[in-house]
Order: structure tokens, then sequence, then C-alpha cells
């Protein structure tokens, strides 16, 4: 109370200092959105940060008759959705057997897995694209799909771990006293506890699929049919040019549905119930 | 259901009638039949069947070649394109299923070929040829260069770019021998009273004038290692001939008295400020667009840009000969070039179903190339001689330079057809430290002298 | 209580679909990623054992220690960096009282969800020779002005501070999270008690918070061991392989002079840095796990 009149003013330094720092933050986006109207003449002499006039708009008609927008876009919403599903299911039930079940080795198997985080994906690319061959999964979608849940798993693993072990472990003591089953325990009361964690892993987890390109382009990279969004960008990049508005206009079509995403698991962060709400329940 | 076995009954039909189709439709429906009876399972049924549907139809009566080259800017869109259309008329029972080439230092191709997806027709530079070549992945292409009139066809002085040391021809290039030109901007140079520089101490007095108008005296694309190779190679080749071409063979070494002299030449010209001070991280757009801008008065690029620096420049640009030490070495330095020819071009996948019949599209291919950036790209050094003329009249520059070839004596080589790959590596970089006027000339030599050895 | 939490049945079931993944599309290639790194393997041909040739090699090159020296800047700027701000802007936002706090949870993250090419392209536009920032400070008067990028000593600061913008969010989003499973009553508590806010939560949200802040810790000192595309788009590792790192080596030797054997040691040895890492980093949160443990049973006791 004594101190309110100072901590008002500098509060009000620090919340101008936030707002400083969104606009920061969001800037890019405009940026991006500007530059996708621009040649490249206005990208690195003319114009390289105002407004686009006049609009090029022809750089999203290039973007967009360049390859199968559509196609690439329905392709990399199947592989995302994909990956997005398997690894929140196995790295939920991972993360809890080895962060609040009793068994040996539990430390181990959890430090062994997290050995995934460390590795980067062009090291591995061949011995990867060997497995999903002996696995005859080429042509299909899970080809993208396995490798992309591999390379995501240690770390949604990782965040699952610190979670879980912030939870009392009087829930299960109240619910084994009920009769419930650890299966119904864990899918009943313990998963929504940690629906924080999966909501924002659920947007990890999307975006690093979404934007994936490495992988793709020596895996689906040569089959029309299964081409990914981020592949289109190397109908721009040519040996020597690059055209950067076209480029632009590819990068802000294939950043709408990340928004979306973020937007709308963003919002069921806020919602999610609480442990302390749990545990007063 | 009912599609499978018709695609499949589709397939027999081919394989009695056409004897050439037969083995890449088979290969097809094998590799395609796991991905369609677990489309169902997979959750995925509509799209999946969608991809079984579209390579039933490609395999109707015709043959699927997969082709993995560059399509993105003119230079590569418009040959490509061209080379379809021809090949429709010639080859109607052929497609080709495009793959774009990632601009990733041959990630994606040494990677598909570890893996065993090498694509049937493929862009192969010399460090690839080489590196393929070791396992089998190359296909030996004589007996089609023979048969196909390509040899018949190709310039006697690109005769060195189809053959491979063992003297087999891996690929058959399109481009010819190329060079690196040192452009400038003719109204920039006038406007200022400059006269286009001949010696080092003219060029010294070009940046001073520049610099002191707020003009980049030579916008270089530094990050681009070959960039930076190339400047130290127009160099290089005032003081001995042989350039990086030499020091890549063994012929000569970087402790030689020439290449310590240009190392040390271009040291001065870099403190003396030719370069925007950002040089090592400026990409080719940029770079390029302040020069042609006319933000930048010089530019060190291949003959390839005479097309794009006309449109954009017209009478204004033109190129120079490298200036030298002095009058004496400018004038016998005018038949020395930077640049030269490689042995890129396209290669076979020998595994491929369907190799023989994808030796001679991609010859044919190679041809159309040539006849495209002849036409339309009024680019005349190309490998074959393709008997067409341009749609119109040759630009300023290139005349100069068709007149100015006859008398050139010496050539070296681009990045790209360096065939010594820990050197190319090693030059591109310290080319790139020397420019960036942070590394002495001193730790170039010696560095490069490390690499060597 | 054991029993019902050590169902082996359960247990096996659990762990075994991720396990599985892992091995398969993640172990087996890390393995094979260690064996081909004592090789002249060049990706294509059969591989010849050469023993420890590549390490010997690696650790006589120049590039070696100024790939270390670049991740350990690299990692300790993001590190020092996000978690300062992440941690900031989490608990502002988590602030019912805070204005706008809905827009900004969204703008802080913004910079995670687009492209890294876009960001590198916006940062290099403002950071080049004639960029932006150096026109500030000309107009400024101030002779500040720099070669951002091109500095062989100080480029990879820079490049730091790009990558921990962008990503900051991650981290702030991880946070926000955390935040919002500690009870509110703690806090509630803790306001009785009379501490101010901000004592509050340095009281209460970062020792709670003990384990989010261990995986954020990991996740940015890895990346910055790891750290490769940035540098790839913004320098292209130049000048003169002055910001390289491991990863680049590796991609260097694999790719550019097809020696992948060499480039497969500079990974393992980057695996084995990261490793190290998360050791240490656990070994120094299990003192604090335990007495965080404590201090919550006291706490309920009290309760």
């Amino acid at each position: 109370m004594r101190k309110e009149g100072k901590k008002s003013a500098l509060h009000y330094i620090f919340v101008v200092f936030c707002w400083i720092y969104a606009a920061f933050s969001l800037y890019p986006l405009i940026w991006m959105l500007f530059y996708s109207f621009k040649t490249n003449q206005e990208i690195f002499v003319t114009n390289p940060f105002g407004f686009p006039w006049p609009l090029h708009y022809e750089n999203y008609i290039t973007a967009w008759t360049k390859y199968d927008v559509p196609l690439y876009f329905l392709n990399s919403l199947l592989v995302s959705i994909g990956t997005v599903a398997i690894t929140i299911v196995c790295a939920l039930l991972f993360s809890y057997a080895t962060s609040r079940m009793v068994w040996k080795m539990k430390t181990f198997t959890r430090l062994f897995l997290g050995l995934g985080m460390f590795i980067p994906v062009q090291a591995i690319m061949i011995p990867v694209v060997k497995v999903v061959q002996k696995f005859n999964l080429m042509g299909t979608r899970w080809s993208l799909v396995f490798p992309y849940v591999a390379i995501n798993l240690a770390f949604a693993c990782m965040v699952y771990y610190g979670f879980f072990k912030g939870i009392p472990i009087e829930l299960e003591e109240a619910a084994c006293m009920d009769g419930a089953t650890i299966y119904q325990t864990f899918f009943r009361i313990i998963e929504p506890l940690v629906r924080p964690a999966t909501v924002t892993l659920v947007i990890y987890i999307f975006l690093n699929a979404w934007n994936e390109f490495i992988l793709a382009n020596v895996v689906v990279g040569s089959i029309p049919a299964l081409k990914t969004l981020p592949l289109g960008v190397l109908f721009f990049q040519g040996e020597f040019t690059t055209d950067w508005g076209g480029m632009g206009a590819t990068m802000v079509i294939a950043s709408f549905p990340a928004i979306l995403v973020y937007s709308i698991f963003s919002e069921q962060v806020e919602n999610a119930m609480t442990i302390g709400g749990a545990v007063k329940g | 259901m009912k599609k499978r076995i018709l695609s499949t009954l589709m397939c027999a039909t081919v394989a009695v009638t056409s004897l050439i189709g037969c083995g890449s439709t088979e290969t097809q429906t094998t590799t395609d039949a796991p991905a369609a009876t677990e489309a169902p399972a997979a959750a995925e049924t509509e799209t999946e069947e969608k991809a079984a549907d579209t390579t039933a139809d490609a395999s109707g009566d015709k043959v699927t070649l997969s082709i993995y080259t560059q399509y993105a800017d003119d230079d590569t869109k418009v040959p490509y394109d061209y080379a379809v259309e021809q090949l429709k008329e010639a080859y109607p029972n052929v497609e080709l299923n495009l793959i774009v080439q990632a601009q990733d230092d041959g990630q994606t191709l040494k990677t598909l070929a570890a893996t065993g997806q090498l694509p049937d027709i493929y862009q192969a530079s010399t460090d690839l040829i080489n590196t393929f070549r070791e396992s089998n992945q190359i296909m030996v292409l004589n007996d089609v260069a023979k048969s196909t009139g390509f040899l018949d066809k190709l310039y006697d002085a690109n005769k060195d770019l189809a053959y491979a040391e063992d003297g087999n021809i891996y690929a058959f290039p399109f481009s010819g021998q190329e060079y690196v030109l040192w452009y400038y901007n003719k109204a920039l140079f006038e406007e200022n009273g400059l006269s286009v520089p001949e010696t080092y101490d003219d060029l010294l007095n070009c940046i001073e004038v520049f610099k002191s108008k707020g003009i980049t005296p030579l916008a270089l694309f530094g990050q681009e290692g070959w960039n930076t190779a190339a400047a130290y190679d127009v160099v290089a080749t005032r003081y001995a001939a042989g350039g990086i071409k030499a020091l890549d063979e063994g012929t000569a070494k970087v402790t030689d008295e020439g290449y310590v002299k240009a190392a040390k030449k271009l040291e001065e010209l870099v403190a003396a400020g030719l370069f925007q001070e950002d040089a090592t991280t400026t990409n080719y757009d940029q770079a390029s667009e302040k020069f042609l801008s006319g933000e930048a008065a010089m530019f060190i690029n291949g003959q390839w840009y005479i097309e794009d620096a006309t449109k954009a420049l017209g009478e204004n640009v033109d190129w120079m000969f490298y200036p030298a030490e002095d009058a004496a070495s400018y004038e016998a330095g005018k038949a020395a070039f930077s640049g030269g020819g490689s042995a890129s071009g396209f290669a076979v996948n020998p595994d491929s179903a369907n190799a023989e019949l994808a030796a001679e599209v991609a010859e044919f291919i190679t041809e159309k190339y040539c006849e495209a950036k002849v036409m339309y790209r009024h680019n005349p050094l190309v490998a074959l001689n393709t008997g067409k003329e341009p749609d119109s009249e040759y630009p300023a520059m290139m005349k100069k330079l068709s007149d100015t070839l006859p008398s050139v004596t010496s050539t070296t080589k681009f990045t790209w057809g360096l065939t010594n790959s820990t050197f190319n590596d090693g030059i591109q970089s310290e080319s790139q430290g020397l420019v960036s006027g942070q590394f002495t000339a001193d730790e170039f030599i010696e560095d490069m002298n490390d690499i060597m050895e | 209580m054991k029993k019902y939490m050590g169902n082996k049945l359960a247990i096996l079931l659990f762990v075994l679909p991720a396990l599985a993944i892992f091995i398969t599309f993640d172990f087996i290639p890390i393995i094979q990623v260690f064996a081909y790194s004592f090789t002249d393997w060049n990706g294509l041909t059969m591989p010849n054992f050469t023993g420890l040739k590549n390490y010997l090699d690696l650790f006589t090159d120049r590039v070696f220690y100024t790939s270390n020296r670049n991740q350990l800047i690299f990692a300790i700027v993001i590190t020092v960096y996000q978690i300062f701000f992440a941690t900031v802007f989490a608990i502002t936002i988590s602030d019912k009282k805070m204005k706008g706090r809905k827009f900004l949870r969204v703008a802080y993250f913004i910079p995670v969800i687009l492209s890294v090419t876009v960001v590198c392209q916006l940062w290099s536009a403002i950071l080049s020779g004639e960029g932006l920032l150096n026109k500030l400070f000309e107009a400024a008067g101030s002779g500040f002005s720099q070669n951002w990028l091109g500095d062989r000593y100080k480029a990879i600061y820079v490049i730091a501070f790009v990558n921990a913008w962008q990503w900051m969010g991650y981290q702030f989003a991880l946070i926000v999270a955390g935040i919002k499973s500690i009870p509110a009553d703690y806090y509630e508590a803790a306001k009785i008690d009379g501490c101010s806010n901000v004592l509050a939560h340095l009281k209460i949200t970062i020792p709670l918070l003990a384990e989010t802040y261990k995986f954020c810790l990991i996740i940015s000192l890895t990346g910055g061991i790891k750290a490769f595309t940035e540098m790839n788009i913004l320098t292209g590792g130049g000048p003169n392989k002055s910001t390289f790192t491991l990863t680049y080596m590796m991609y260097n030797a694999a790719f550019k002079k097809s020696d992948y054997g060499y480039g497969l040691a500079a990974a393992s040895v980057m695996v084995i840095e990261c490793m190290l890492v998360m050791l240490v980093i656990n070994f120094i949160f299990r003192e604090k796990n335990q007495k965080k443990e404590e201090e919550k049973s006291r706490r309920r006791r009290n309760a």
C-alpha cells in the first residue's frame, strides 16, 4: 500500500514498453504483407520499408499459378494434423509413465528419448529416408508423418514431463481410493490438467510440421501429388536470382493457417481448467 | 478396386504394344500398389486414391521420366518450357515430371542418390559427376552421344567439356565456354568525368571519386562464394594467367609470386573501398539491383547477365577488360579471361527403368536448351551448334564479346567447374575473407596453403 | 498405491508407442551417424573404416574452434534474452488487470509463426550496410554505424539476437501455460501476507515453475548449440566461415565437399555437447527439486 504512488509511475513506463515490444513483434507481419506486393528493385533499393505502391498484386497471381496451391495446402494440412495427433498421444502417454508412475529405468528411458532433441535433421536425413523406404512408406503421407513425429517427440515429452511433475500426487491417491483404474485416472483426471501444455504443444508441433522443408523436399519432392507448401518456394529461387516478391506472396499464403491455429488454440490455454481448481473441486 | 484392375490391364497392354514404355509402368504399379492398399487404413482415402489415379492415367501409353533441373528465373524457365514443348512433338509418348532443383549445394540430389531415388534425368555439376562416377550412379553416354549426333553438333571449343577425365561422356553440357565480365555503368563514369580504368591506379582513382559521391564503386554479391572467388580470379589472372584453374589442378601453388601479389592487390583495393562494406552479406539480387538502379558503378558477373543488364540499362552499360598493374600487362591481359566452361549438364540415372530412353531425351533436351538460349536469351555461348538465329539482334555487349573471343588465349574456371572440392570450398570462403577486409592477404595465402596440404 | 502406480502393463502400453517411433525413425539413424563418423563415407559409396581420423582432423581444424566459440556465444545470448523477456511478459499478461492482454499475448508470439526466411529477410534489411539501423544512427549524427552482419567477431552476437528475438515467443507461451497451472490461492495467500505483485511472482511463480524453466533452459541452450538456419540465411556462414557452427560444418563438409564422414564427426561432437548440457542442467535442478518438494509439503501442512 505504501508503495502505491511510486509503483504506478514505474508501472506506466513498463506498460508502454510492453506495447512497444508488441508493436515490434507485429511489425514483421505487416512488413511481409508489404513485401509480397513489391518487386526486387523495391525490396532491395527503392522502398524496403514503406507501403508498396503501385501494388504488385501480380506476385500473388504468379504464386497461385506456378504450382497447385490448394493441393500443396491440403497435403501440408494432412501431414501437419497427422503429426500433431500422433505426437501428442505418444508424448502424453510416455511422459505420464516416466514422470509419475513407478518403475526402474524410468529416468534412463526419459533421457534416452531426450537424445532426439539434439540431432540436426541434415545429419540423419539419409538414414531416415532409408528407414522410411524399409517400411514401404514411400509415396504415402506417412513417409513424412512418422519422421516428423520422431523429431518432435523428444521436445514434447520434455515439456509434458515438466507439467506432470507439478501435479500433486493426492489426485491419483484419491482416484485410487475411489476405485478408478489407472487408465481412467489418466484420461479423466490427469490429462485435462495438462491441457495448457497440450495446447501449447499443438501449436509448436503444427508449426514445425507446417514449415518443414528439408526432409519434405527429399521424401516427397518428386511426387507431385504429395508435395507440401514449403516446397512452393523452390519455384522462386534460381541459382542466381530469386523472385522475392513472389516468395513473399507464397509465405503470406502459408502463414495464414499458422496464425489461425495460434489464435484458436491460444484462447484454449486461457480457458483451460487449472490444477488449483481441480484440487479444490 | 475397379481402378486398380483397369490400371493393371492398361499396363499389360502397354507391355505388349510398346517395348520402350513397359519398364516404367511396371515399376510404377509395383510401387503404387502398397500405397493404394494402405490408403483406406490411412484415413486419407480420398486423396490417396487421387494420387493413385493420376499415375494410372499417366501410365496409359505414356512413359513418365522424372527430371531434376532448375526452374525459377527466365534463364532457366524459358529453355525448359521450350524443350518440353518440342519434346511433345518429337516424343509424344514421353511425359516429364519436373522436380525443381533446390539451391542447397546438392544436398537434395545427393540424398536422393544415397537412398536410390535418383531421378531419371538430372542436372549434374562437375562435383556431382565426380561423386556419382565413383558410385556408378551416372550413366556413360558415349554411344548415345554418337547415335544422336550430339558429338557432331558440339563446337570444337567445347569438346573438352563433354568428356570427363577418364575419357567418357557422363553429361550433356548445354552451356559453352562462359566468361566473367566486369560490367560498368557508362553513364556514371561519364557524369563523373572518369574514363574506363586500365590500371589499378586508375581504378583506385575511380574508387575515390565514386566514394566521394556516395556511389558504391563495385557491388559484389559476396554472400555467394563464387562471386568472391571470381573477384580474386580477375585479379589473379593479371599476374598468372592460369588463375584459380591452375591452383585447382595443382599446376601452380598459392605461394607462387603471382598469387601472392594478387592477394595483396585485392587486399589494397578492398581497403580502398572497391566493394560495399557489407559485401559479404549481400546476395545476388541486392547487388544486382544496386548496379541496375545506378547506385553502384561496377559489377562482376558472368556473360549471361548481358541480357538482363541491357534490358535495364540499355546503352548505359558495357563491360571492360579487367584492370591490371600497368599498361603493358593490361594489354597483354586482354587475352586472358576469368571463367570458362564446365562439364555441368544433363546426366542420366543408369538404374532408371528407361535409362536408354532417358539418355535420348536428355540429349534432346540439351539441344533444345541450346536453341532456346540462342533464340530467346540472345546467348550464343552454348555448347552446341544449333543453326538457329536469335529472335532479335544480339545486344551490343554480346557483339563486343564475340569479336573479342577469337583472340582469347586463356580462360580459367567458375567455381562450379572446379574439380577439387576441398580447394573449391577453400577458395570460396578464403576469398570471401579477403573481400570482407577483415582477413589479411597473408592469412589468405597461409590458410589456402594449409588447405591444399 | 505403489502397486497402483507401478502397473506394469499400463507402463508398457504408455511407453511403447513413443519408444517404437523414436527408436525406428530417430535412434537408429543417430546410431548410424555415430558409426559413419569413423569412416571416409561420401554418402554414396561403401564406407571404409578410418578410425579416429575424422575426429583428429576435426580437433586440428581452425573452424572447429570458431564454431564452438560461436555456439557458446549464441547459446548464452539467446538463453539470457529469451528467459528474461519471456518471464517478464508472461507475468505481465497473466495479470488479469492488464489491459489488452489478449492482444499482447498474440503479438508476442507472432514472430514464431513466421517462417525463418521472412524474419531473416526483415532483419537483413534492417541490419545491412545501408539498412534502417545504420540510417537511424546517421540521422542521429552518431558514429555508431556498423557492418552488423559482416563483422568477423561481432556478427555472431547480432545473429544470436535475431534468433533470440524470433523464438522468445516460444518460451513466453510455455511460461504462460506454466503460470496457468499454478493454483490461484497461492497468490491470494501471498497477498494476504502483504507481498507486492512483483514480490509475489518472485517468491511463487519462478520457484514453482522450476520444471518449466528447466526445459526452457535446455531448449535455448541446445538450440544455440544446434544453430544453423539463421547463419545460413543471414551471413552464409561468412565472412570466411567466421559465423560457422558445428551443424554448419556438418552441412558444409557433407554436401559441399562430399565428405560425409567428417561432417558426421562434427555432428556427433555436437550431439555429445548437447547431451552434456542436458545432464548438467538436470543435475543442477535435481537439488532444487528436492527442496521444492519439501517446501510444498510444508506449505500443505500449514494450510
